[in-house]
């Protein structure tokens, strides 16, 4: 069994008083991607904001490569990428200009073509990021966050308000990413994306984890409660029927 | 004109430098091939983060025409409409002149104030009822009436008469002043009629050197309005709104300190500062006969350290507050007092004494004093030592202040 690089030990967060995460742990292993599922108002950011550094630690501990994240955040920053929800950056600054930024927090310094080929973007060098779709500016914003090519990549709801087709692209880059080594941690309430991209999937509910394994696995397990569907399954979905209408050729 | 094509030339290297990878700053900040990523940055490579942000807040600047238009485009208004209004410095009486008499004396005397630059003669005013309403509103300064049988031959054969000059309480010095003018007027007639010898008088030499005129105090004022306008509005809108869009965020994510973000945001501040009253110096030396006594150099030095006082307001005001309506308000109870009381628009000499002494304290104060002194009196840094004290102690508190508020969302 691979070693596990994100570990994550009975972690408490509270916002005046309540509770929003009420002791979950879990472990991330080297190279898999990660999903954590779960309704709005679960706990799934804020956990995630914890093991990024952006939150102070209520109790527990969290370490990422053997590295405890309350205490030595800064060298927690250097091993971690983040897509955060909001895909802002600064107006008026051409998108090359933007990675070498983005690299240069890091003190490096990059070559912004290459990167912007990676997501297919390097067309697109001499723009400012408020030119972009929205599912541009979602792949641009993750070859931000790959700038210092880090251990754990996190993205939080990242394919949320995206068309299909712009979905679909997105998935095929995380692939990517996964294929390049990169343990992938992620959040999502959309099922299909889970199962789709995730090899593990934690399932959250009201700050705890009330579920955590395979998404086969969950789905067997379910199948032996006894479970049956209330409507026959179809072999395709409407989905699938926009996507052959507007002529989209789906990702491997 | 040499002077303002160097400083030119000097501004469009230094932005050159900043903007384009030169060889220079490519070898001295090159990254290392074998460098070991994910571990923590070395030294040098601070300094390459914190100029890399710089260029990048830069270049932002000068693509943004709404923050160029406020920084050097509406002080160069300012500026213009100050000196187009402001340009006479001669002593001018507007006037209404009522000539009741009929006689030749009174005719030529008329003629002679009409040509006369001392005076402005409101045309309109016919009579006193006139006069009193043009009083009233300040439109003119007083009323000269020559009476029914002004310039008349007296007993003894000379033309004589009295002058009456109106005002109103709002104007009591400038008639004070207009009756000793005309009283100097007719001495010298009454001298061409009567030859008696004048035993004393008093006569005005000038010294030759060049006081402060109008408009200088208006340009180093209009250079304290561009620092804070750049300095304090520029960071109190745009670092809320950077907030609110995660922008900051992002930068949280990355391992960049404070510190790097303060620096980099200073120095990009003040090479735009810079740029901004360079071209203001440019203009109004170009197109408004305003010339600079004190070294360049100096001056340069100066507006940098005034820049980062000033900006550092801006940051703890900015850094501090999570939306524009936190920001807003407490930008306007700091900046409205300095820019009325600091000499921005206004000569602080003109004030009462204690507010001179209270004013005198502000951050803005010792900034737009010492780019007078350097500026328009050609004073050296050495002999501004307290203006410089003064800054130096702002400058820490209000980073110390900065500091401890900033958050990143």
């Amino acid at each position: 069994m691979a070693d596990s690089i994100v570990k994550v030990d009975d972690l408490h967060k509270s916002y005046s008083g309540r509770e929003v995460v009420k002791g979950i742990s879990f472990e991330v292993k080297r190279g898999e991607t990660f999903g954590i599922l779960g309704p709005n108002g679960a706990g799934k950011t804020t956990t995630l904001e914890m093991i990024e550094t952006l939150r102070p630690i209520d109790k527990g501990t969290v370490t990422v490569s053997g590295v405890n994240v309350s205490k030595d955040p800064q060298k927690v920053k250097y091993m971690i990428g983040v897509q955060t929800q909001s895909t802002a950056f600064m107006d008026k600054v051409r998108l090359t200009e933007l990675l070498e930024q983005q690299a240069a927090a890091y003190g490096e310094r990059i070559d912004p073509l290459e990167l912007l080929k990676e997501v297919n973007l390097e067309e697109k060098s001499t723009s400012y990021i408020e030119n972009l779709s929205g599912g541009q500016k979602q792949r641009f914003s993750i070859a931000a966050a790959l700038v210092h090519k880090p251990k754990v990549f996190f993205l939080d709801e990242p394919t949320t308000g995206l068309d299909p087709q712009a979905r679909r692209r997105l998935w095929d880059l995380i692939k990517s990413v996964k294929r390049q080594g990169m343990t992938v941690i992620l959040t999502t309430h959309y099922m299909e994306e889970a199962e789709e991209l995730c090899q593990r999937v934690a399932i959250m509910d009201e700050g705890q984890i009330v579920a955590l394994d395979t998404p086969e696995k969950l789905i067997r397990q379910l199948l032996k409660r006894g479970f049956k569907k209330e409507r026959k399954v179809e072999q395709a979905n409407l989905e699938d029927v926009f996507l052959d209408l507007t002529g989209k050729v789906l990702g491997t | 004109m040499g002077k303002v094509l160097l400083i030119v030339v000097i501004v469009l290297v230094v932005f050159r430098i900043l903007s384009k990878r030169t060889p220079l700053l490519a070898c001295l900040f090159k990254r290392q091939k074998q460098a070991k990523v994910n571990t923590s940055a070395p030294k040098h490579r601070q300094l390459f983060t914190v100029l890399t942000f710089a260029k990048v807040s830069i270049r932002r600047y000068f693509r943004d025409r709404v923050a160029i238009f406020f920084t050097i485009a509406f002080p160069l208004i300012f500026l213009l409409v100050f000196g187009l209004t402001g340009k006479n410095n001669d002593v001018t009486f507007h006037i209404g002149l009522i000539n009741q008499s009929h006689s030749r004396f009174s005719q030529k005397f008329v003629e002679q104030i009409r040509s006369s630059k001392t005076y402005r003669i409101d045309d309109s005013v016919k009579n006193l009822s006139q006069a009193n309403l043009k009083m009233g509103r300040s439109e003119i300064d007083a009323t000269l009436v020559l009476p029914p049988g002004f310039g008349q031959t007296n007993k003894q054969g000379l033309p004589a008469g009295k002058a009456v000059i109106y005002y109103d309480e709002n104007s009591a010095q400038a008639a004070q002043t207009l009756q000793s003018v005309l009283q100097g007027k007719f001495e010298s007639i009454n001298a061409g009629l009567v030859k008696t010898p004048a035993p004393f008088g008093v006569v005005a030499k000038s010294t030759n050197t060049k006081g402060l005129t109008r408009l200088d105090y208006t340009v180093s004022g209009l250079i304290g309005f561009s620092i804070i306008g750049l300095g304090i509005f520029g960071p109190v809108n745009y670092f809320p709104q950077m907030k609110k869009e995660g922008v900051l965020r992002r930068l949280h994510i990355t391992p960049l300190r404070v510190w790097q973000f303060f620096i980099s945001s200073v120095l990009s501040n003040a090479v735009i500062g810079l740029i901004s009253i360079a071209i203001m110096i440019a203009v109004a030396s170009a197109f408004m006969n305003f010339t600079i006594v004190g070294n360049y150099f100096e001056l340069a030095v100066l507006l940098v350290f005034g820049i980062l006082t000033i900006f550092g307001i801006g940051l703890a005001i900015g850094g501090w507050a999570k939306n524009e309506n936190q920001a807003a308000p407490l930008a306007n109870i700091i900046v409205f007092p300095m820019l009325f009381l600091s000499g921005t628009f206004f000569p602080r000499f003109s004030m009462p004494e204690w507010l001179q002494y209270v004013t005198a304290f502000l951050p803005l104060t010792p900034i737009i004093d010492g780019i007078r002194m350097i500026a328009t009196e050609g004073k050296h840094l050495t002999e501004i030592g307290p203006q410089l004290g003064l800054i130096a102690i702002w400058a820490v508190i209000i980073y110390a202040i900065a500091f401890r508020v900033f958050r990143w969302e």
